[in-house]
């Protein structure tokens, strides 16, 4: 397992929105923006999360595999725009998904309190780590009770169906946000003492490998451009 | 030591609802002090004035004063007071910040700005005390309810506060988690700690408790001794509206029935379930925990999906209200849309008041309700229940006991799956075991 410091990881993220989701340098940045697009997964397969990368991949082979169908045909422009949204944010959530489930709360917040980020960002960024995988827990119970009762997709029941969805999700998110920050509080979060830190971070020689890639790519697609 | 002076405190959200009314209390150092009366008697609000959430974090009117050692926890600020208490909140699903346990264990230690080393050395002892090494580096989310709530006593425990507050720890544990927590707790008595927990389940707390409070309406309504706790009874504490003190472990109960009609059920691919469940009767489903209950349940949903017979009732019911009325709810669950009927069942069920009112603004008793009045609508004739009381205070238990009996009487078959061993004596009538 490849283990990258958590700023480490923030840099790939945004090279990867840069080169990849914003497609920074036009053509002339391909070769970088292959690499871009292979290193989520390889990441990922490191952190041994290897469901989501395979259907990462499948989705982005399929985006890949749509430009290569002749022009012409009557829908090829919604064949196109399915493809370039594939393409582009495909490796760039994936990404999103290694670092969020190989950092730790505490790696990150040690990360954030090296670079000299205040606080206030630095705990609500700290909590969307615990939040999502609540969302998500939340939300499969939701589904699970909707297939209970019977409440699927079709019918006079199209519009609702969000809406019933939506609606506990929302309160239950809300109520456990709330009994969230209140178990935070009373455990001294938001003290002005300076935080210890237990666990430890560092650059290593992986991260360094990281650097030199972003580097690169910045310095390639830069020098491309004003040649 | 602890005290409330004259303490007066309502809600600006819910002014009625746990309210505090010209409350004086003292509890010495090293007392174990129990709270306990009704849902919404204001015992919840009583550990709140005490860590300081109130007025904090729940806004609202306060008068007196509220001091731990001398200091006034509402002129502090709450990080501050939070290095004189630690609390142990219900719901073990929101009351973690990281993500990892061994993070969790340092993060109130983290955030007195303690030494590295010493914080290190505190999991250690922990965790040694606790026997926790096996949950340690672990996924939290990952974890069952029981193991969750370990792991929250532990993360109080590493920051070694005096004061240790408990806001019904129990509620969403089984019997053999509640059992550990008990050894938990008994671990903080010895060392000489205050404790205060506000609890609706006694069996566990009653014989190790220094002294029991009953709080109804916001106000002290009995302060019980260790000697008066001693010669309580059940039926004395039934009529303070209280739950049992015996500790009856729900798998030892003896329960059988005629079973002359029975539902047959696929036998499960892995687990030896029982393939017959009598019909007409309420069935308590017991089991330690991992013994497969809710596992049970999915299975008996899944073979009988064809027939459309069996109508589940989940543990959660935030989960399973999705409309913006009670009517709606009940409309959505019958088979035809029929408002007559809808609000037949509802008037059955004493919901009629609520109809136009919004699910998520009830009490989790009353949204109990709505839920078991979707599964009578539904027009299914099994219905499965997944720890149905596990919140719920004596009269709330009772109520639902008195609803399953209604079910029955309808003709309907219920199987409960409980860990409560007095809804189990309530009123259930037969019992299955799962090893």
């Amino acid at each position: 397992m490849i283990k990258l410091d958590p700023r480490t990881k923030l840099l790939l993220l945004l090279a990867e929105a840069i080169v990849v989701l914003g497609g920074l340098g036009g053509s002339s940045a391909e070769p970088f923006k292959t690499v871009f697009m292979v290193l989520p997964f390889l990441l990922l397969f490191s952190a041994k999360k290897v469901r989501t990368a395979v259907i990462g991949g499948l989705l982005l082979g399929l985006g890949l595999a749509a430009e290569f169908i002749p022009a012409g045909h009557s829908c090829s422009i919604i064949l196109l725009m399915c493809s370039g949204i594939l393409t582009r944010f495909v490796p760039s959530i994936m990404m999103g998904n290694y670092v969020m489930s190989s950092t730790k709360v505490s790696e990150f917040t040690a990360a954030m309190e090296r670079m000299h980020v205040t606080q206030k960002i630095t705990i609500p960024m700290a909590v969307m780590f615990r939040f999502f995988p609540t969302v998500k827990e939340e939300c499969s119970a939701i589904g699970e009770a909707m297939k209970m009762r019977d409440i699927r997709f079709g019918g006079s029941k199209v519009l609702q169906m969000a809406e019933y969805r939506l609606v506990p999700m929302m309160t239950c998110s809300v109520k456990i946000g709330e009994e969230l920050s209140a178990a935070a509080l009373t455990r001294g979060l938001g003290s002005p003492v300076k935080r210890t830190n237990v666990c430890r971070i560092g650059f290593h020689a992986a991260d360094i490998v990281m650097f030199l890639l972003c580097a690169a790519a910045l310095g390639w697609i830069i020098w491309r451009s004003v040649t | 030591m602890t005290e409330l002076k004259d303490v007066s405190f309502s809600y600006a959200a819910a002014p009625e609802k746990g309210c505090i009314k010209h409350m004086d209390l003292t509890v010495p150092d090293g007392q174990f002090l129990l709270l306990t009366g009704g849902s919404g008697c204001g015992k919840s609000t009583v550990i709140r004035l005490l860590n300081g959430l109130v007025p904090h974090f729940f806004e609202g009117e306060l008068s007196g004063d509220v001091l731990i050692d001398g200091r006034s926890v509402p002129k502090m600020e709450l990080y501050e007071t939070a290095a004189m208490q630690g609390t142990v909140f219900q719901n073990p699903r929101a009351q973690f910040f990281t993500v990892d346990t061994t993070g969790e264990l340092a993060f109130g230690c983290e955030n007195q700005g303690l030494p590295e080393e010493e914080i290190l050395s505190r999991i250690d002892r922990t965790v040694e005390r606790f026997r926790i090494a096996d949950l340690m580096d672990r996924n939290i989310f990952a974890m069952s309810g029981g193991e969750k709530q370990k792991i929250a006593c532990a993360s109080v425990d590493t920051a070694q506060p005096p004061l240790i507050l408990l806001d019904e720890p129990s509620a969403n544990l089984d019997y053999a988690s509640t059992m550990q927590l008990r050894e938990i707790i008994k671990l903080w008595k010895a060392e000489g700690r205050t404790i205060i927990a506000a609890e609706h389940r006694l069996f566990y707390l009653w014989d190790i408790a220094d002294r029991a409070l009953l709080i109804r309406d916001g106000s002290i309504a009995e302060d019980w001794s260790r000697a008066d706790m001693d010669s309580m009874t059940n039926e004395k504490l039934a009529e303070y509206g209280l739950r049992s003190i015996h500790d009856t472990d729900p798998v030892t109960i003896e329960l059988s029935c005629s079973r002359s009609e029975v539902f047959s059920v696929k036998p499960h691919k892995k687990f030896t379930f029982p393939t017959e469940i009598p019909l007409h009767e309420i069935t308590a489903v017991v089991g330690r925990n991992g013994a497969g209950k809710t596992t049970f349940l999915r299975h008996m949903c899944r073979s009988a999906k064809r027939s459309r017979r069996i109508f589940m009732v989940m543990q959660d019911v935030d989960h399973q209200l999705f409309t913006d009325s009670v009517l709606e709810e009940v409309l959505i669950s019958l088979p035809d849309e029929d408002e007559e009927k809808a609000r037949e069942i509802l008037r059955s069920l004493d919901l009629e008041d609520y109809a136009d009112r919004h699910p998520m603004s009830l009490s989790g008793g009353q949204k109990q309700r709505v839920a078991i009045a979707c599964a009578a609508a539904s027009g299914r004739d099994i219905l499965l229940f997944d720890e149905p009381t596990s919140g719920l205070d004596y009269e709330h238990m009772q109520q639902t006991a008195q609803l399953f009996r209604q079910l029955r009487e309808q003709g309907r078959t219920i199987l409960v799956v409980t860990h409560d061993s007095e809804l189990i004596e309530a009123c259930c009538t037969d019992i299955i075991r799962l090893e």
